[in-house]
């Protein structure tokens, strides 16, 4: 059964390769074919023909776009992502990989506040239905999650940093304090999502037969809950995890931008801005193989957990 | 995934009624969803009359001190931003930007990309099921903010040669130069638009096809096209609405995040994003709280109601969740 698993596990690797090489050539082709390219966005206002020409033939600009591309992949073969035009050479590896530590660790904490508070919510909603706290619950966690980022972002510091004095808005690096309120701005707007999904989680397993004979045979309601509702309801949360993992290493674009952390999602924009090819052409590979991954963790995990979704995965279901 | 036979109704089928009529009379029912219709409803329609019902023109400039982010008064309901402009008529006139926006998407993207696409998948099977499943997959996996950024960062610097040549080969003549930008946030959105609903209608399609009424107009030989159409279609609506009203404030926040950046619709257009950018950062907002409540109060009820219809059409799909 576990070679069933396998098989269905490097199915779907084959499958994802055409698609990353065309995403590739897609995103490649995009950023080529624009009328602007990293040496306009460099030189700016001093722009030189004779310097432009130059750069242009150091970074191989002025050669056929296939043959750009071929050479992009054969680097990449190689571990080489290419270089960042915008910040003087360094590889691209040299330039991501400490904003995607940053990103990455406010991401981590973000994920444990969004499940600690979106699962015992969505449970106390589902346990308290039918009367007026559930909706009233459900209602207000929408609310949050209805407030654009630009907003809270903004009426945050304002509140906390200018009118209470509670904490200071300087960046002073991921595991100090200040990072408590961009934490809390970027995750919030999540929990809504969280609990709705384990409520209707909690109330699906709720119907079950098992749970009905866990009551029958006279267990505390207590026991039936923790141990035989909470338990089962928490299986769809492995696709939920799953998949808010690659975007722990996205980061949150206007909470970078309005709190000035140096993150991924701000280096992310300023790539995109300045036409930096190899950075954004990396980033984006980068995050469409995690997505795969994580896609393809979240069905090992589930024919771990769950013997009976062994079964179908394996026939290709 | 065990498949449900659902067992052949019997009996009095003449005065059941259709499902569809079952799933407004719901809708009707709550009175939660009922009051995120309305305040939608108002939203559109200060949009749709944004000429009508606002007080000045969006654009035009009061240099003067006195007039410049004014506060809230009697001749400027929402007071005035840093050019003097009026932010009433800018807030109405944004309203029409979403409205708009978020119509072409939705019927482009989620509609007739995103329902066919889902059918054919659902209904056909086999190869091209996997390919257009993988493809989506893929795509929903990129980072989609930064993908849209990219398009839209990539399509603008033609931009003015596209809006000079718009002006004076078409019709559009000076729109043009609100057109394109507007053009090229909607391409940038529509990649990720399909998605969504062509997996929620797919998935409804494999459960209908099993169905006998299916089968019997299989029978009797339907065609395809006409199948889908007569048969799968009016099955996969309601739950099609459903995925449509969850995914709203997702394609609305999406011209308001690139509009926010500069990089969405043309500066001349009002758009909450433009407003929401110009409200400024903490110290603005100390000094001129007005700027950001009045452009950030709409939207956030926008999004709020979106999200309290989708809650409540979910428990109407979903009876086993019902809030009894």
């Amino acid at each position: 059964m576990s070679q069933g698993l396998a098989g269905y596990v490097i199915r779907r690797l084959l499958w994802t390769v055409p698609v990353i090489i065309a995403i590739s050539i897609l995103v490649f082709l995009l950023l080529r074919l624009a009328p602007q390219d990293p040496i306009d966005s460099l030189l700016g206002q001093r722009y030189d023909e004779e310097i432009a020409e130059r750069l242009r033939q150091k970074y191989g600009y002025d050669r056929p776009l296939h043959i750009q591309y071929l050479k992009y992949v054969q680097n990449l073969f190689q571990g080489d992502l290419g270089v960042s035009t915008k910040h003087g050479d360094f590889s691209v590896a040299e330039v991501i990989i400490p904003k995607i530590r940053v990103s990455a660790g406010m991401g981590i904490m973000a994920i444990v506040l969004v499940f600690g508070l979106g699962i015992p919510v969505g449970v106390y909603a589902a346990l308290v239905r039918g009367s007026f706290l559930d909706p009233l619950i459900i209602g207000f966690w929408l609310l949050i999650d209805s407030i654009p980022v630009f907003v809270s972002a903004v009426v945050a510091p304002w509140l906390f940093a200018l009118q209470l004095g509670w904490v200071d808005l300087t960046y002073e690096g991921v595991l100090h304090p200040n990072i408590i309120l961009p934490v809390f701005v970027m995750s919030l707007p999540g929990v809504a999502g969280v609990a709705r999904l384990m409520r209707a989680s909690v109330i699906q397993v709720s119907n079950e037969e098992y749970v009905r004979t866990a009551r029958a045979k006279g267990l505390r309601e207590r026991t039936v809950v923790v141990s035989h509702v909470v338990r089962n309801a928490l299986l769809p949360m492995i696709t939920a995890i799953g998949l808010s993992l690659p975007g722990l290493f996205a980061g949150s674009l206007f909470v970078e931008l309005l709190f000035g952390i140096p993150g991924i999602a701000r280096e992310s924009l300023q790539a995109v801005l300045g036409f930096d090819f190899d950075v954004v052409l990396g980033l984006v590979l980068f995050g469409s193989v995690l997505f795969v991954l994580a896609n393809i963790l979240i069905d090992i995990a589930y024919g771990f957990i769950d013997p009976r979704i062994r079964i179908t995965a394996a026939r290709g279901g | 995934m065990s498949t449900v036979v659902a067992p052949l109704e019997t009996g009095d089928l003449g005065t059941r009624p259709a499902p569809r009529y079952r799933f407004l009379r719901e809708l009707v029912r709550k009175k939660i969803a009922m009051v995120a219709i309305v305040l939608i409803t108002i939203f559109y329609l200060a949009g749709i009359l944004a000429p009508w019902v606002s007080t000045s023109d969006p654009n035009y400039q009061r240099l003067t001190i006195e007039e410049r982010l004014d506060t809230p008064s009697s001749e400027h309901w929402f007071g005035t931003d840093a050019a003097g402009r009026d932010l009433y008529s800018r807030v109405v006139y944004s309203a029409r930007t979403t409205l708009i926006f978020t119509l072409v998407v939705i019927l482009t993207g989620s509609l007739v990309l995103g329902l066919s696409l889902g059918l054919l998948a659902g209904y056909r099977g086999g190869y091209i099921d996997t390919a257009i499943m993988r493809v989506g997959e893929v795509l929903s996996g990129v980072p989609t903010l930064l993908l849209m950024l990219a398009i839209s960062a990539a399509f603008r610097t033609r931009l003015n040669d596209v809006a000079f040549w718009l002006k004076d080969n078409t019709f559009l003549g000076d729109d043009a130069r609100a057109v394109v930008p507007f053009l090229i946030i909607v391409g940038a959105a529509l990649p990720f638009a399909w998605i969504g609903s062509a997996r929620i209608v797919r998935s409804q399609v494999l459960a209908i096809r099993e169905q006998e009424y299916i089968l019997a107009a299989e029978t009797i030989g339907a065609s395809t096209t006409r199948l889908l159409i007569r048969h799968v279609f009016p099955g996969v609506l309601p739950i099609f609405l459903v995925g449509i009203s969850a995914s709203m404030a997702g394609i609305a926040g999406g011209e308001i995040a690139l509009s926010y950046l500069g990089l969405g619709v043309d500066p001349s257009t009002p758009s909450f994003g433009t407003l929401l950018g110009n409200a400024g950062g903490v110290r603005t907002f100390q000094e001129y709280p007005h700027m950001l409540l009045v452009s950030g109060i709409p939207i956030i009820l926008f999004f709020f109601s979106w999200n309290l219809l989708g809650d409540a059409l979910v428990d109407i799909v979903e009876p086993r969740t019902y809030r009894r």
